[in-house]
């Protein structure tokens, strides 16, 4: 089965005008392959500002002092790294009930059959769950703007945190 | 080891907080369960979990408003847990963000345990990480003038403070929630406090 086209990056650039179009200013991220599409696209822009992080935890923190003081940020990581943020998530963003936004690569989901990513794609949904934290999966093509803007105004209202789950396909 | 309380520096610090300028943001334990008890005449946001997150929480208002300063207060056993985050400040170069280390040694919140037995060098870390500055400061007499040189390092800056440790000091409790925080925090930066 052929891979994603990575060449177009026409789901990256859609991310990347939705996360603009939803104010958003700060983009913390510590990339996979994935992700990587992603955060390449975010560099062009030039309404974003790319931080990169050495741990999931810092970027859900800074996330969480950039829209502390009315900015939008938007935190873009792996799965296995949103895995290792039990305790910020809980112990800043649930207690503190800051709005964070979480873009997050979905590895080891049915349509990501790589043996080494199938444990944690097994344990992504039912973690989030167990956390409280609300998540997605991504729409596909354009459906995906509109999810992201949902996103934005759905964590701002709940002061909570949102994770949508993004596919190769969805990101390419 | 030192000889000076954590109380005196943080007197020293209240004191040279200028209001429209500063932003504060403590991480967990004795700074945050002390300023609250203490006139911070700038908008102040204290952890009362989140162990090793006040740095990266402080970068992001750094970059988020460049026209305020911004310091983090953190514990050696704080920063000992996301060291990792001196190299993502270094990396990002905020003009406008003081990182200072409370450094006593140990895990004061939770009972006193000992750090690792291992001397960390913070100062050479930072400088390694492209911090603009870097310095220990060994009493709170000569805060004032290593916080005023950090705060126009032209970078990120970094403060080590040698701390005594007391394991009867009456620290006062937590007193305020976390949606009490936030809301202050919020209020006071919105009146340009």
């Amino acid at each position: 089965m052929a891979g994603p086209d990575v060449t177009t990056r026409a789901g990256a650039r859609r991310i990347v005008e939705a996360l603009e179009d939803a104010g958003v200013t700060i983009i913390t991220t510590l990339p996979d392959t994935w992700i990587g599409w992603l955060a390449e696209e975010m560099r062009r822009s030039a309404r974003l500002r790319v931080v990169d992080v050495a741990s999931e935890e810092e970027a859900i923190a800074i996330a969480c002092g950039v829209n502390l003081t009315g900015a939008r940020a938007a935190v873009a990581i792996q799965n296995a790294g949103l895995l290792n943020c039990g305790a910020i998530v809980a112990s800043l963003v649930q207690l503190y009930r800051i709005p964070c936004v979480l873009i997050v690569s979905y590895r080891g989901n049915e349509r990501d059959p790589v043996y080494y990513h199938v444990p944690k794609g097994r344990m992504t949904e039912p973690t989030l769950q167990a956390w409280g934290v609300r998540h997605a999966r991504a729409r596909a093509g354009e459906a995906v703007t509109a999810q992201i803007a949902e996103a934005y105004v759905w964590a701002d209202e709940e002061r909570a945190p949102f994770a949508l789950l993004f596919s190769a396909e969805d990101l390419a | 080891m030192s000889t000076t309380r954590r109380k005196a520096y943080l007197d020293a610090l209240v004191a040279a907080l200028v209001p429209g300028r500063d932003l504060l943001v403590a991480g967990l334990g004795a700074n945050a369960r002390y300023l609250p008890h203490m006139d911070v005449p700038v908008p102040c946001f204290a952890l009362c979990d989140a162990m090793g997150s006040a740095i990266p929480l402080a970068l992001g208002m750094a970059l988020a408003r460049g026209d305020r300063r911004v310091v983090a207060l953190e514990g050696d056993g704080s920063l000992l847990m996301n060291l990792g985050t001196l190299a993502t400040v270094g990396a990002a170069q905020p003009a406008n963000l003081v990182v200072i280390v409370f450094r006593n040694r140990h895990y004061e919140s939770s009972g006193g345990q000992d750090l690792p037995p291992v001397e960390v060098d913070f100062s050479v870390v930072a400088r390694a990480c492209r911090f603009a500055r870097a310095e220990d400061v060994p009493d709170a007499e000569h805060f004032r003038t290593a916080f005023e040189r950090a705060c126009v390092a032209g970078g990120p800056a970094l403060l080590v403070l040698e701390t005594a440790f007391d394991p009867a000091e009456p620290i006062p409790p937590y007193s305020e929630r976390p949606d009490e925080i936030r809301l202050s925090f919020a209020q006071a930066l919105a009146a340009g406090r």
